[in-house]
């Protein structure tokens, strides 16, 4: 596996498009993380007012701790879109080239190729976690009065994991099926943007918990908006239901891509 | 043992069939072209074999009990068009597939020289133009120095003198015992490279086997094996005479004079004195053992729709 990693990496090392999207997030993310903690830390801090104060306690401020862990996988979530796409292209790139034809050639298995973008995909999914760790723990050593129980909310960090995974696979299930850059980019969009919500949406208007259970609302309702009220809160499915719904998703991904990809013929 | 054996391979694309039960073997150490028309399904049958399309049914076997990937890096195949990284250099993409063959990582800068791209290899790949990317396709299938070498249309896009370098390089690699698999729609080009010959044409199997059996097993209807270009002042008169002379298979003019097929029992000689006899004083007589072409326009047809 790691052979196979250092292929790739050596596939995208000086590819300029894979160190724009890749450092947008390594950039944006803490830059705008650590902005938003700063200006609403001080908005917050400022005010004398009974109001503002009486809000304040009912937000629960999401950058201290324990929340800061939420904030930092929520926020980080919305910057991960980029990494999707990123992922989406360096597979749709190898159609486009035909060097999926050639590495098969040059003699690698189906699999080998898979396991490749796959190695790709733990890698991206490791880095955006570190960094999702190292933003909750700076954000909330920074603004946090006190650091007593400072690794209460930590597990969203590996919920943020779990939802990077899933994103990932569902980016790469379309590469592989869809091929065609743009639209593959498209689709992935009009899923993670559109469809899944509306989803959620026409099942959670009925009252019933379903809605929760979809492919990517599954983990989006892991890491909810820390911006949001609780009593606006009507999920009542456990984290633990949520988990295993995920793990179940990104395992049937995989099953149809080898499946799809071991049988197809390899064309543009 | 044959280096290559395929069985009753068929490949269907919905209602087409691009390969129809074609099966040969492809002994060592030989130059095996496969020649036909373009569409014939030259480059289905060599995709089946690296693994990229699957068969419909039948099956192949390379040499060898490996299993089939590792087999693959033993062997450089360049297929249909030089497939690589366009935003990274040819030398970059090279150690690609060195990196994924698991051997000639070492090679690269001497294969980069034998293709004449050592200078530009620091150039990305979308700078090359079409003969230094088909060059560079070459250069990869020579890391790691392969017994096997399978060649789609190796001289695509190529300027005379590099058709002529890859052709010398080709028939050199055989010298050094190397089987080479080679498909081409080009007649002359398996003339003068090959040994072995399979013509396939909308996905069925014509013939095979060594050239000079292909050239020499006649057509059902023809036993004719020599082409005599003549000419003479009077080209009409000529042809006139020629058409009295007995043993003749075919009188075709052409732009230059007459062409004549006929059986190995008739000698110039011959042909000569019954001009002369007949108040014909030939201009050139030019005897030409049938080439390739004429096999290959006999077996498939003259219409290249075919």
């Amino acid at each position: 596996m790691l052979q196979l990693f250092k292929i790739e990496w050596l596939k995208i090392r000086s590819y300029r498009t894979f160190w724009i999207l890749f450092a947008g997030f390594l950039v944006f993310f803490p830059v705008a993380f650590y902005l938003s903690a700063y200006k609403y830390m001080e908005r917050v801090t400022d005010t004398k007012s009974m109001e503002e104060n009486l809000l304040k306690m009912l937000l629960d401020s999401p950058f201290v701790f324990p929340k800061a862990w939420l904030a930092s996988a929520w926020m980080g979530g919305l910057f991960f879109v980029l990494i999707g796409m990123l992922f989406i292209l360096l597979i749709t790139n190898e159609v486009q080239y035909r060097t999926h034809r050639q590495n098969i050639i040059d003699g690698w298995s189906r699999l080998d190729f898979l396991k490749a973008k796959f190695s790709l995909l733990i890698f991206f999914v490791a880095v955006s976690t570190l960094l999702i760790f190292i933003m909750g723990l700076v954000v909330g050593v920074v603004f946090s009065p006190s650091t007593a129980k400072m690794f209460d909310g930590v597990k969203y960090v590996g919920y943020f994991a779990l939802m990077a995974t899933l994103y990932l696979m569902l980016a790469f299930l379309i590469a592989i099926l869809i091929k065609r850059t743009g639209l593959s980019i498209i689709i992935y969009f009009a899923i993670v943007c559109i469809v899944d919500n509306v989803l959620w949406l026409v099942f959670t208007l009925k009252e019933s918990q379903v809605g929760y259970y979809m492919p990517l609302e599954a983990v989006d309702s892991l890491v909810p908006n820390p911006f949001k009220p609780k009593m606006l809160e009507r999920r009542t499915v456990a984290d633990y239901t949520l988990v295993i719904a995920a793990a179940a998703y990104i395992v049937a991904y995989a099953y149809i891509i080898v499946q799809y990809f071991r049988k197809t013929d390899l064309k543009t | 043992m044959a280096v290559l054996s395929i069985e009753n391979l068929t490949k269907n694309y919905g209602p087409v069939k691009a390969l129809n039960n074609v099966s040969f073997a492809v002994p060592p150490k030989t130059v095996f072209g496969i020649l036909g028309p373009n569409g014939s399904g030259k480059t289905t049958l060599l995709g089946i074999v690296m693994d990229i399309l699957k068969v419909s049914s039948g099956s192949y076997k390379w040499a060898g009990d490996d299993i089939p990937n590792e087999l693959r890096r033993k062997i450089g195949t360049l297929l249909e068009t030089p497939n690589f990284y366009h935003y990274l250099s040819g030398e970059t993409n090279l150690r690609i597939a060195a990196k994924i063959k698991g051997r000639g990582e070492q090679d690269i800068p001497k294969v980069l020289q034998m293709v004449n791209l050592y200078e530009r290899r620091r150039s990305k790949f979308n700078t090359y133009s079409l003969g230094m990317k088909q060059r560079l396709a070459i250069a990869s299938t020579l890391l790691g120095n392969p017994d096997i070498l399978v060649f789609d249309e190796p001289t695509n896009g190529l300027d005379p003198a590099g058709i002529a370098e890859i052709r010398e390089l080709i028939k050199e690699l055989n010298r050094q015992g190397k089987t080479i698999i080679m498909a081409s729609h080009i007649l002359d080009e398996v003339e003068k490279v090959c040994t072995h010959v399979a013509i396939i044409q909308k996905g069925v199997l014509k013939t095979v086997g060594s050239v000079s059996e292909v050239l020499n097993t006649s057509g059902a209807n023809s036993s004719a094996a020599i082409l005599i270009e003549l000419s003479a002042a009077n080209n009409d008169q000529l042809k006139n005479v020629l058409q009295q002379m007995p043993g003749l298979e075919s009188i075709t003019g052409t732009e230059n004079g007459i062409e004549v097929v006929c059986p190995e029992s008739i000698t110039a000689e011959q042909v000569n004195k019954f001009c002369f006899d007949n108040g014909v004083v030939l201009g050139k007589l030019n005897v030409k053992r049938k080439s390739l072409e004429t096999r290959f326009l006999e077996i498939t047809g003259k219409q290249s729709d075919r």
